[in-house]
C-alpha cells in the first residue's frame, strides 16, 4: 500500500468567518457543529460578481447582537455597508480619486451615539496618502434610502509617504496610523488632533539608519490606548509605550521576511505575528520571547490574523488561498478551507452559535435558505431580535416554534 | 522441532489444523538473510530468495500471458491490463487542483496580469540579462535562450540593481525579464519577473545541455514556436503555467514545425525544444512493393504518416523555489508561494 500521509485536522467548534478577496467576492465559512465536538468548515454563502477592480481592501465588522453590519472598501473607491448574515447591501458610496489613492484603513465604529439614531453609523476611513475621514451613514434598509453625511470630517494623518496600517482601540477614541516613511501616531478622534507621535531608534552600531517603514500595528488591549505593538517591513516587532516614551521600550527580531500582519490576544500581553513568507507565530510581548510558531505548511504570506472573542481560535487567510483556523493553546491547525482566490482580508462574526445549526438541522436544506430569507425580512420590520445566545434552553424551544412557525407560512405561502 | 512432534501426535486428531501449524511453523523457521551473521551463507541465502522472486514473477506473467492470447483466440476480451502503481497516480488528494468547470478559476484568469497577452491584446517582450560576473556557459545559455523566445533582448548586467532594472524594463515596455544567474561558470537559476506588477517565479535550474553537446541537434529557425504546456494542475501550477506561457508569442507559426515543451513531473518542469516533421518513409516501401498500381500506394503514403522529432536547442530541469507578490522585492515582498521544509513529510505530494 502506497503509504499516504492524512494530514489530520481535528476540526473547529462552531465559528462564522468572512472573508474577503481580491476579486471582490465574500465568502462565508461555518464550521456548524453539534455542541463539543468539532467539523470542518465549509463554504455556505458566496456574495458578488468576480471582478478585479471591486477587489476589497479592507473590511471592519460590527457583530452586535442586533443588526450587525459590515463595512467594506473596494479598490474602485466603493465604501459598501453589508448585513453580514446574508449580504444584501445596505448602503454604499464612491469616493473620489481612488485609483491613486486607496482606501487603506477602515473602522466600523462599536459605540453607539446617543445623539445619533440606533440605525446611524459611524466609519473611519484613511487613504495611503493619508486622508483620513470620519463618515456617519444613515442606514435604511435600501442602499438608496441611505444617507451620507455630505461632508465627512475630514484630516490630513501626514504629508509624505505612505500609509499601510491604521488601528482604532478599543474605547473607540483613538486611531492609530502609521506607514512607509510615516512614524506611529496617535490622534484623538474626538478633536482630530494629533496627541502622540512615534520616534524611530537610533543608529545602529554601524551608524546605519533605517527609516520607518510600519507594516502592521495594533493596540494591545481592549481598555488600554496606551501600548501599541506594530510590526515593520525590516522584519522587526515593536512594542510602544505611550505613557512611557516616545521609542520602541521593546524590539525584536522575527525571521527574515517583512511583517504583515500583527493581532493583540484577548490577554492583554500576547500577540500574533504574521509574515510576508508564511510564517506565523504567537510572542510575549511584554518579555519579547517567542511562545513558539503555528506550523502547518503556510506558504503565502499572511494577510490577516484574528482571534476569536471567547473561543481560543485564531484564524488567519492570506496569498496562499487558504483560510486557516489554528488553536491558540495547543497552536495545532485545527483546519484549512480553500478558497481559490488571494485572501485580503478576514472577520470573525462572534454572535454565531450552534442554535442556528440546529435549526439547519431541523429543517430540511431546502427550506433552510427561504427560512433564512423570511426571518431576515422580517427582522427589518421587527423590532430587533436575532440572534440570541443559546445558553437559556426555554429560549430556544421558543425560537424553535417561531421558526417552525416560519416554516408553516413559507410553505403556506407556497402552496398559495 | 519440539513443535513438528507436537503435529506429529496430533496428525491424528486433525490434519487441516496439522497443516496449518506447519505453515506457520515454516514461516517461524524462516529467517531474513539480513539476520544471518556469516557472509557466505547471507548471501546464498539471499540469491535462493531472489531467485525464487523472480521465478514466480516469470510464473505469473505468462500466465497473464497466456490469459490473454486465450481471450483473443475465444474472440473474448482479454482481461484488464494491472496499471502499475507509480508516484504520480498516488498522488495525495489535493484540493487545489484545477477544475474545468470552476468559474471562479477563469475569473481570476481574466483578472490577472498575464490576461492581456494571453488575449492578443499586448505581444510578449523580453528583456534577459544576467547576474554580475558571467562567463563561460552562460553566455551560451542566453544566446540560445535568445533564440528560443522570440522578441527577447539580451542586456549586459553591468552593476545595476536588480530593482533599478525592473523599473527600466517596465519603463521600456518589457513584458517579463529573466535573470540568469550563475554559480562556478554554471548557470543555476532563473528568476522571472513579470512586468510591470507580475509576480516573480524563482527557479533552480539544473541538467543543462547545451545544444551544441546534445547529438543530431538541428537548428532552429525563427518562425514563432508551438507552446506544450503539460501537468499544471493546481492553482499554483496553473498561474506558474500562464506566466510560462506569457513568454512566448500566442500566434505560433505552425509552418515553422518548431515546438518548445514545458513538462512538469513530480514538480520538475523539463524545458524541451524540438523540430518535428511528419514523414511516411515505411509506407514508401509497402508502396514499393505493391508496385501495381501507383493510385493505391500514394492512398497508403498518406495514411501511414508518422511524426519524427529532432531536438534543437537547449534541455534544461526547473523547480520552482517561490513565487513572489509582485516584483523582485527580496525584502519587504510578500510571498505567494514559498517552498519549506515542513511541506516535504511526503514523497506523494505535490504543488504544481
Amino acid at each position: 500500500m502506497p503509504r499516504t500521509i492524512a494530514v489530520d485536522c481535528p476540526g473547529c467548534p462552531p465559528i462564522r468567518a468572512i472573508t474577503f478577496d481580491e476579486l471582490g467576492l465574500i465568502k462565508v465559512i461555518e464550521s456548524r457543529s453539534n455542541t463539543a465536538s468539532s467539523s470542518t468548515p465549509k463554504i455556505v454563502d458566496k456574495w458578488g460578481e468576480p471582478d478585479a477592480t471591486r477587489c476589497i481592501l479592507s473590511a471592519s465588522i460590527n457583530d452586535r447582537k442586533s443588526h450587525p453590519l459590515l463595512a467594506l472598501a473596494r479598490k474602485n473607491g466603493h465604501i459598501e455597508l453589508i448585513n453580514p448574515l446574508n449580504g444584501e447591501i445596505r448602503a454604499s458610496t464612491i469616493v473620489e480619486d481612488c485609483l491613486e489613492d486607496p482606501i487603506i484603513g477602515l473602522h466600523l465604529f462599536r459605540k453607539e451615539q446617543e445623539e445619533l439614531s440606533s440605525m446611524s453609523c459611524r466609519l473611519l476611513t484613511c487613504t495611503t496618502k493619508g486622508k483620513a475621514a470620519l463618515r456617519t451613514v444613515e442606514v435604511s434598509n435600501r442602499p438608496t434610502d441611505s444617507v451620507w453625511d455630505d461632508s465627512p470630517r475630514t484630516w490630513n494623518v501626514c504629508a509624505s509617504g505612505d500609509i499601510l496600517c491604521s488601528s482604532v482601540d478599543g474605547s473607540e477614541n483613538y486611531a492609530l496610523f502609521g506607514g512607509k516613511g510615516v512614524e506611529l501616531n496617535l490622534w484623538d478622534l474626538e478633536k482630530c488632533t494629533k496627541t502622540w507621535t512615534a520616534k524611530s531608534p537610533p543608529k545602529n552600531n554601524l551608524g546605519i539608519f533605517t527609516p520607518s517603514w510600519f507594516t502592521a500595528a495594533t493596540f494591545l488591549s481592549k481598555d488600554d490606548h496606551h501600548k501599541i505593538a506594530a510590526g515593520t517591513n525590516n522584519h522587526q516587532v515593536r512594542l510602544y509605550d505611550i505613557s512611557a516614551q516616545r521609542r520602541p521600550v521593546i524590539s525584536f527580531d522575527f525571521r527574515e521576511s517583512a511583517i504583515k500582519a500583527v493581532s493583540a490576544d484577548l490577554d492583554g500581553h500576547t500577540i500574533y505575528v504574521g509574515t510576508g513568507s508564511g510564517d506565523l507565530a504567537s510572542v510575549d510581548i511584554r518579555t519579547g520571547k517567542l511562545l513558539g510558531c503555528f506550523l502547518g505548511k503556510c506558504s503565502g504570506s499572511i494577510r490577516s490574523i484574528v482571534r476569536h472573542p471567547e473561543l481560543p481560535v485564531i484564524i488567519s487567510c492570506g496569498l496562499d488561498r487558504y483560510l486557516r483556523f489554528w488553536n491558540v493553546e495547543t497552536r495545532q491547525l485545527l483546519s484549512a478551507v480553500f478558497l481559490k482566490q488571494h485572501l485580503t482580508k478576514v472577520v470573525i462574526d462572534s454572535n454565531f452559535s450552534i442554535e442556528e445549526t440546529d435549526r439547519a438541522a431541523v429543517d430540511p436544506p431546502s427550506d433552510d435558505t427561504r427560512v433564512n430569507q423570511n426571518e431576515v425580512e422580517e427582522d427589518d420590520a421587527s423590532p430587533p431580535v436575532k440572534r440570541k445566545k443559546s445558553s437559556k434552553e426555554g429560549q430556544q424551544h421558543k425560537k424553535l416554534k417561531f421558526k417552525k412557525k416560519n416554516k408553516k407560512t413559507v410553505e403556506e405561502d407556497d402552496s398559495s | 522441532m519440539g513443535g513438528k512432534r507436537k503435529n506429529r501426535e496430533e496428525e491424528e486428531n486433525n490434519e487441516i489444523v496439522e497443516e496449518e501449524r506447519e505453515v506457520s511453523a515454516n514461516k517461524k523457521r524462516e529467517i531474513l538473510p539480513s539476520l544471518i551473521k556469516n557472509k557466505q551463507k547471507r548471501s546464498a541465502v539471499h540469491a535462493k530468495l531472489k531467485h525464487e522472486k523472480k521465478k514466480e514473477k516469470k510464473k505469473k506473467s505468462k500466465a497473464r500471458e497466456a490469459a490473454e492470447r486465450r481471450a483473443l483466440e475465444l474472440g473474448e476480451e482479454p482481461p484488464p491490463k494491472p496499471v502499475p502503481r507509480t508516484i504520480e497516480n498516488t498522488r495525495e488528494a489535493d484540493e487545489t487542483v484545477c477544475r474545468p468547470d470552476d468559474e471562479e478559476l477563469f475569473a481570476g484568469n481574466d483578472a490577472d496580469e498575464f490576461s492581456s497577452i494571453l488575449k492578443r491584446e499586448a505581444t510578449p517582450k523580453i528583456l534577459i540579462t544576467t547576474c554580475r560576473f558571467n562567463s563561460s556557459r552562460g553566455p551560451a545559455f542566453i544566446k540560445e535562450l535568445l533564440s528560443v523566445i522570440p522578441n527577447a533582448h539580451y542586456y549586459k548586467r553591468g552593476t545595476y540593481d536588480l530593482k533599478k532594472i525592473v523599473e527600466y524594463a517596465s519603463k521600456k515596455e518589457f513584458t517579463s525579464l529573466i535573470v540568469v544567474h550563475t554559480n562556478r561558470r554554471e548557470p543555476d537559476s532563473l528568476l522571472i519577473v513579470g512586468l510591470p506588477n507580475g509576480p516573480t517565479a524563482h527557479f533552480k535550474l539544473s541538467k543543462l545541455v547545451l545544444r551544441k553537446d546534445i547529438k543530431n541537434h538541428g537548428n532552429p529557425t525563427t518562425h514563432m514556436p508551438e507552446l506544450v504546456l503539460t501537468n499544471f494542475t493546481t492553482r499554483l501550477g496553473h498561474r506558474i503555467g500562464r506566466m510560462i506561457q506569457a513568454l512566448f508569442p500566442q500566434d505560433p507559426n505552425f509552418r515553422g514545425r518548431r515546438v518548445v515543451t514545458f513538462h512538469n513531473q513530480r514538480d520538475f518542469i523539463f524545458f524541451r525544444h524540438h523540430r518535428y516533421i511528419f514523414e511516411s518513409k515505411e509506407s514508401k516501401k509497402e508502396a514499393k512493393g505493391k508496385n501495381t498500381n501507383d493510385g493505391e500506394g500514394e492512398t497508403i503514403l498518406k495514411g501511414n504518416v508518422t511524426a519524427r522529432l529532432q531536438e534543437c536547442g537547449p534541455r534544461f530541469t526547473l523547480k520552482l523555489i517561490s513565487v513572489q507578490h509582485g516584483t523582485f522585492d527580496t525584502k519587504g515582498g510578500e510571498y505567494e508561494w514559498v517552498h519549506k521544509s515542513e511541506m516535504d513529510t511526503s514523497r506523494r505530494r505535490f504543488f504544481l
